[in-house]
């Protein structure tokens, strides 16, 4: 079937529905310009071409039942979400594999957008684990290992609370390191655990962005330049404001 | 040997932690998990050939990768998914934060030596996924062209 104007442009808007929430769960930008290239192939663009940061998506597609149609999609937040990921890429596949309606793609999109995710409570033990084994994994005492946990759980809600209130995030960050170094120190003052600086280090895991900056390599040996360069100065000031906020706290206290 | 046990512990802990804060589920989760184990036991394996901490972290990085496409082949789902947990362990989080914090006290020193030993891990690990990765992705650059 040769699609006309019309529908070229809502299969491309439904595309870049897809893109964009493959963006925002974490897909690296080149497999989201690989997906939208083959699907758009696919569903009878005879070119498409794709151009993806990580704040926003281009596409132009070309044929000559319905000529050249351009959009853009501004792309905001993103967090990882692996299994909202993984059935995005199965979609992604799917229509690759068998050309589907976009009634039927919104579906699944509904679909996806439904997929379950952690309760709270789950999320905060989730802070807890990570915060005290990377305390006990950097050579922390199991005392400082509990004590890292506790302050995760408060870690959990105070991100809780600042997603409500939509901080700035690199104001964000420097508050819940702030918090995060007070209570360390607090701890060890009060003779809970041994050593503040090795409670501090669960929670800078937490808070740190060490994945966006060793992504941020990633995409620029990949060819993906702007993506890699934006990534990194994101991941450095990021970096420069949770320091900041231990660092301070150290001071205060 | 009980530091080992702790440290690998520890690294499959914190892995599980983040694969679980980045909403792993069902039958992806324990693999994702347990990359973190085995990029670390990679990791201190190599103390046995190298002292040099880059090029240690550039065959656990690398080691992952395979570990990670292999499964990615297997559940069909995407190589991220294995990678990002795993990873978790090598991750150069904690020297990050001291090279900021030596920014902070104006230790110039101490910013440049460890700035740079971030970065050379960090390039590692990236260039440890980058050396498999083309191994798995033969025809990727093919579709590139629009």
């Amino acid at each position: 079937m040769e699609p006309d104007r019309k529908l070229a442009e809502e299969f491309l808007y439904a595309a870049l529905n897809i893109g964009e929430r493959m963006l925002q769960c974490g897909a690296e930008v080149n497999r989201v310009e690989d997906s939208l290239r083959r699907i758009l192939k696919a569903h009878g663009a005879q070119r498409a071409d794709v151009f993806t940061i990580t704040s926003s998506i281009v596409v132009t597609i070309y044929a000559p039942s319905f000529g050249v149609v351009t959009q853009t999609r501004r792309v905001l937040g993103n967090r990882f979400d692996l299994t909202r990921l993984h059935m995005l890429n199965q979609l992604s596949r799917d229509l690759c594999a068998h050309p589907q309606s976009i009634a039927r793609i919104d579906a699944r999109l509904e679909e996806i957008d439904r997929a379950p995710a952690y309760p709270f409570w789950a999320q905060m033990c989730i802070y807890a684990l990570i915060s005290g084994s990377f305390s006990i994994f950097f050579g922390g005492t199991w005392r400082d290992g509990l004590a890292a946990a506790a302050i995760g759980v408060l870690l959990k809600l105070v991100d809780a609370l600042q997603t409500r209130a939509r901080l700035n995030p690199f104001f964000a960050s420097f508050s819940s390191s702030l918090i995060g170094g007070l209570l360390a120190v607090i701890a060890v003052r009060l003779t809970l655990a041994d050593h503040a600086d090795l409670i501090s280090i669960g929670s800078v895991m937490l808070l740190i962005p060490g994945i966006a900056l060793t992504n941020a390599i990633r995409d620029m040996f990949s060819g993906d330049l702007i993506s890699g360069l934006l990534r990194f100065a994101d991941a450095m000031l990021i970096a420069l404001t949770v320091a900041f906020g231990f660092v301070l706290a150290g001071r205060l206290l | 040997m009980r530091e080992i046990i702790v440290e690998l512990t520890t690294a499959f802990l914190g892995s599980l932690g983040f694969a679980l804060l980045f909403n792993t589920r069902g039958k992806h989760l324990w693999p994702a998990s347990l990359g973190g184990l085995l990029s670390w036991g990679v990791y201190l394996l190599m103390g046995l050939v190298t002292q040099s901490d880059p090029l240690r972290y550039l065959v656990a990085a690398a080691a992952l990768t395979v570990y990670a496409e292999l499964l990615a082949r297997r559940l069909r789902t995407p190589a991220t998914v294995f990678l990002v947990a795993g990873t978790i362990p090598l991750i150069p989080g904690g020297s990050l934060y001291r090279t900021m914090e030596c920014a902070l006290r104006g230790d110039h020193a101490g910013f440049s030596e460890l700035g740079i030993n971030t970065l050379l891990l960090a390039g590692a690990i990236a260039g440890g996924i980058l050396l498999m990765m083309p191994l798995f992705h033969v025809n990727r650059n093919n579709m590139r062209e629009p």
